[in-house]
């Protein structure tokens, strides 16, 4: 297997990796003044409800500096998540949560039936996605051979998720009780970010384990299919742009 | 430089009117919002007196319409004159300016900068915190300028001086250590004794 840190930068080459959100439990001036080096500028922290976990929005990140962030990833010290490009990518996510306030982190049968519901839809079109386990639910990932403009991409992944959410409610279910959030997003490109593959969750410390459809996979498994997904899933970007047709077409119809 | 002089100041109803904002400015219903007009004045009257809404879920209608208003609130708020030439006077004597807000900055970062940068307040840096008594306490911030009652409350506790702007809301408290001030000099002349 290749090593973690080149598949990480291989699997999201297409991101912008001069700004990144850190979520870490490391704090103060001392710490600030060490993550910063090298010429990075706080853009805004924050201290979260969950304990003393801490995020740090930062940009102009030398690439250095991006590849000691990714290596501390990966020893789980802390978690990267990059933001999308503002034009174009490579690549999109659906962040599927459970929206519920208290007890979140549980997998509701709302939940379960959407996951499946989605993965079985996106392969349908020719897209198979790589779903990974987050804490409140799963991210949805499509990487593409080719950058498609970001509107195709949010209105592509607008029509999955109605139709997703539709299925719930034809098979009696809440579709509120799960929250999308797309990446990315026409509306808000700077503002959300999305947690990379290979490192624990900030508040359940759950690993980022590959969901298949018999069951989640183990952690050196999940690596082993983080690998196999880049090398041989990765979706031409002119089967996208088939799968983009179909859908739309779907809904005009 | 003394590290000691680090200092985090709260941004609504503290250095603006945000309160009174809030209260005084004509929203306009328009069809970008998903629901009717009745809808909107409901949801508006709501938020003006602060009734929280009775759901079990994180993302409503009512979470996205409070952020729309609040986000609007954070654009027109006046920033007080005295807080301003407070806040520089701060920079220009050599104190580390945290501002530490309640605000969702991963979505008002931006429209928050802005802000800031338009009526000359220097800072450091831009935090966002529930709680800012934990947050003071772990970064190791002894003196804070906030509104917020809990602050004014607990910050003895943790070893934070806390300085708010005398309010309506502050007339009945808890007993406490807080300074309430009337004009932000007031605090200037405490941080210099």
């Amino acid at each position: 297997m290749a090593s973690k840190l080149n598949l990480l930068r291989e699997f999201y080459s297409g991101l912008p990796k001069d700004s990144a959100k850190i979520e870490t439990n490391g704090y103060g001036f001392s710490f600030l003044t060490q993550l910063l080096s090298g010429g990075s500028a706080l853009e805004y922290g924050e201290l979260t409800l969950s304990g003393f976990l801490h995020k740090y929005k930062i940009v102009n990140i030398p690439k250095y500096r991006m590849d000691e962030l990714l290596e501390s990833h990966i020893a789980k010290e802390c978690n990267v998540c990059l933001y999308f490009n503002t034009e174009k990518n490579n690549m999109f996510c659906f962040n599927m949560d459970n929206n519920h306030k208290t007890n979140n982190t549980i997998v509701i049968p709302e939940m379960d039936l959407a996951i499946r519901f989605i993965r079985d839809q996106l392969s349908e079109l020719g897209c198979e996605p790589l779903i990974i386990a987050s804490g409140r639910g799963y991210h949805v990932w499509c990487r593409l051979g080719g950058v498609v403009e970001n509107n195709l991409l949010y209105q592509f992944m607008l029509r999955a998720a109605a139709k997703t959410m539709a299925a719930l409610h034809k098979y009696g279910y809440d579709y509120h009780k799960i929250k999308f959030n797309f990446y990315p997003d026409t509306r808000n490109y700077k503002v959300v970010s999305l947690r990379l593959f290979g490192s624990e969750h900030a508040k359940n410390q759950t690993f980022s384990y590959v969901y298949r459809p018999e069951g989640l996979l183990d952690e050196a498994i999940s690596w082993v299919y983080f690998e196999d997904y880049l090398q041989h899933k990765t979706i031409p970007e002119g089967k996208f742009r088939e799968a983009y047709a179909a859908i739309m077409a779907a809904f005009e119809g | 430089m003394d590290i000691k002089k680090i200092i985090a100041i709260d941004l609504d109803d503290t250095l603006n009117d945000f309160t009174k904002t809030l209260q005084e400015t004509v929203f306009t219903y328009s069809d970008t919002f998903s629901f009717t007009e009745e809808t909107f004045n409901s949801y508006l009257n709501r938020l003006r007196n602060d009734r929280p809404e009775d759901s079990d879920l994180l993302s409503t209608e009512y979470s996205f319409f409070q952020y729309q208003i609040h986000e609007q609130c954070y654009r027109l708020a006046k920033a007080r004159t005295d807080g301003i030439e407070f806040m520089q006077w701060l920079k220009n004597n050599g104190w580390q300016v945290i501002i530490c807000t309640r605000r969702d900055l991963r979505r008002a970062n931006g429209c928050t900068v802005e802000w800031l940068k338009d009526n000359h307040i220097p800072f450091d840096h831009l935090f966002m915190a529930w709680n800012k008594i934990v947050f003071c306490k772990l970064w190791g911030i002894e003196h804070l300028v906030d509104d917020a009652v809990f602050n004014i409350v607990h910050g003895e506790n943790y070893g934070v001086n806390v300085y708010y702007p005398l309010m309506e809301k502050h007339h009945i408290l808890p007993g406490n250590s807080a300074k309430g001030f009337k004009v932000f000099n007031e605090v200037k002349q405490w941080l210099q004794s």
